[in-house]
């Protein structure tokens, strides 16, 4: 617990990181409340967005696309450390190698929990608010979803940390991380067999918090083979040791 | 009871040595930046590492730091591995002052006392000792380049480790700056620490220094106490009426290294265990009597420049 104490240290009075997640929960918000204003089929959605439980899906799925702004919070301070030199001299001056990787996914666990409980915290507001049944029951059938977001964001940001340990410039790791997850592997999805590109680390992730309604979409076309969220939560855990991993064998593999 | 004394006579031995460092080498592709260093650093000592930029200085420092990974050979602090609990016994600041540009002078100082586990309290006391006691709630981006190699000093010594590691210190300091540097490293070694001091400047490591090594291109070329290494070999200039006479008799003397005629001066180079004595004997032995004698220390850019060339020929 320690090496979290020095990194809110660092954080905290960092103007930068406010930004960040300042930018993230005004973007979700502003998302959630106008997601009732969505028209599909000449029907404006209006509340029914906000029933319980289904809430919890609608959220986590629409707060998934924004683990790419935490994965680039993420890179940003990690970049920092090698800008500033400074993981070279928490080396120096007694961190190992792997305290610097635990104490960086120790920040990224702390981010995910303040957005999960955020959305946690979005979801009861909007549904209390508009939702018909409010009874204990309902509300929390399918908060189940707020844990596998919880598992997504930290995977998202486990990925950010491995491609700026990796690149070590801001910018290129955040080409690399947007390139990876929004372009390369969806261009391997085209070229494997669904069987196999449902365990790629991105449809994992993505299995996570499934599209709502995808049911419905899947019986008009041919249906796309994915993982029930429950079954990816498994390969997210192993992809996000892995990274990890191979984040740690480059740090001891390089010089600072 | 026997083998427990055994054992403190042991830690006591090592402990005389802080540093050791054997063989130690790493490349750079085809570039050899340390080659096959070895030294010993011993315990109260002020260890110069002296060479020009590019010698293999900051590499050599970076390894027995744990940033640089070695390319071959080994070294250890206090008989020891290099660990968590050796690295609290090491304040260094290698190259340059590293902190947060956002975070005040006291708050870097609060993340460096967390890593070592140092007294809070030391915060304020350091921050007074290098001279930046009124400065300690100002960011660290807004300080001049000195005060930023104070801030460093100050973070290196936090939690009164033994052994300083110094790189460059004064590198980019103005010259009161770099006298208030020397002089708080003396203060330092004063209170029995080990301070292992890196620079290019031949004056700086013979001002402060007890003990040197000299690298090239990533050889030690020479090392020992500063006396021997950077003291020897005096000049001695004569003058005397006598002038061809004494050129006659210099080349037949045995301990003259070398001469040369300047103006009215002739200088020479004596050879180890010799001084201006002998000279001043034997020239009035020879009815040579010389109007001047004049003992002068070779400058320090020629000495550092005859240590690098004998040892490449």
């Amino acid at each position: 617990m320690n090496l979290l104490r020095i990194e809110f240290r660092k954080i905290f009075p960092y103007r930068t990181f406010w930004a960040i997640l300042g930018i993230y929960t005004l973007l979700l918000i502003l998302i959630v409340y106008a997601s009732s204003n969505i028209t599909i089929n000449g029907q404006t959605m209006g509340s029914s967005t906000y029933q319980f439980p289904g809430i919890w899906q609608r959220l986590t799925f629409i707060a998934s696309y924004f683990n790419l702004l935490l994965g680039i919070l993420i890179i940003v301070l990690v970049s920092d450390e090698y800008s500033f030199r400074t993981f070279r001299q928490q080396v120096i001056d007694g961190l190992s190698r792997t305290e610097l990787v635990k104490a960086k996914f120790y920040v990224v666990l702390a981010i995910a929990s303040f957005s999960t409980i955020f959305l946690l915290a979005l979801g009861l507001y909007f549904g209390l608010l508009y939702s018909a049944t409010k009874g204990f029951e309902t509300v929390v059938s399918q908060i189940d979803f707020l844990s596998y977001y919880f598992v997504q964001s930290v995977a998202y940001m486990v990925l950010a940390l491995f491609f700026c340990i990796l690149i070590r410039k801001s910018g290129l790791a955040i080409i690399a991380f947007i390139a990876y997850a929004k372009i390369i592997e969806p261009l391997l999805h085209f070229g494997l067999d669904d069987k196999l590109d449902k365990f790629l680390p991105m449809k994992v992730l993505s299995s996570l918090t499934p599209m709502p309604g995808q049911e419905m979409l899947d019986q008009l076309t041919t249906p796309t083979d994915m993982l029930t969220p429950q079954w990816a939560v498994l390969p997210a855990l192993v992809y996000t040791g892995l990274l990890l991993l191979f984040s740690y064998l480059i740090l001891k593999m390089r010089d600072l | 009871m026997f083998s427990l004394l055994l054992g403190e006579l042991l830690t006591k031995y090592n402990l005389a040595i802080v540093l050791s460092i054997e063989n130690l080498s790493k490349k750079y592709g085809s570039l050899k930046a340390v080659d096959q260093l070895t030294l010993q650093v011993e315990e109260g000592s002020i260890y110069g590492l002296l060479g020009p930029n590019g010698s293999g200085k900051t590499t050599t420092l970076g390894m027995v730091l744990d940033v640089i990974r070695p390319g071959d050979g080994s070294f250890s602090w206090f008989g020891n591995g290099i660990s968590k609990e050796t690295k609290q016994r090491v304040g260094a600041l290698l190259e340059t002052p590293n902190f947060y540009p956002y975070l005040s002078a006291k708050q870097n100082l609060q993340v460096v006392a967390d890593i070592k586990g140092a007294d809070y309290s030391n915060i304020n006391k350091m921050l007074d000792l290098v001279g930046l006691g009124s400065r300690g709630n100002s960011a660290f981006k807004g300080f001049s380049l000195g005060m930023k190699q104070r801030l460093a000093l100050a973070a290196a010594m936090l939690n009164d480790p033994e052994v300083l590691v110094l790189d460059e210190p004064t590198n980019g300091l103005d010259p009161q700056g770099i006298a208030e540097v020397r002089d708080l490293i003396l203060r330092i070694a004063a209170q029995g620490k080990t301070i292992i001091l890196a620079s290019h400047l031949l004056d700086e490591v013979e001002k402060v220094c007890t003990h040197v090594a000299v690298l090239q291109n990533g050889k030690l070329l020479a090392s020992g106490p500063v006396a021997d290494i950077l003291a020897a070999n005096e000049n001695v200039l004569i003058s005397t009426p006598d002038t061809e006479r004494a050129l006659a008799l210099l080349a037949h003397l045995p301990y003259v290294a070398n001469f040369r005629r300047e103006k009215e001066f002739i200088i020479l180079t004596l050879q180890e265990g010799y001084n201006s004595t002998d000279i001043n004997r034997d020239m009035f032995a020879q009815n040579i009597v010389l109007s001047q004698l004049i003992v002068r220390r070779k400058s320090l850019e020629a000495q550092f420049l005859e240590i690098i060339n004998t040892e490449s020929k």
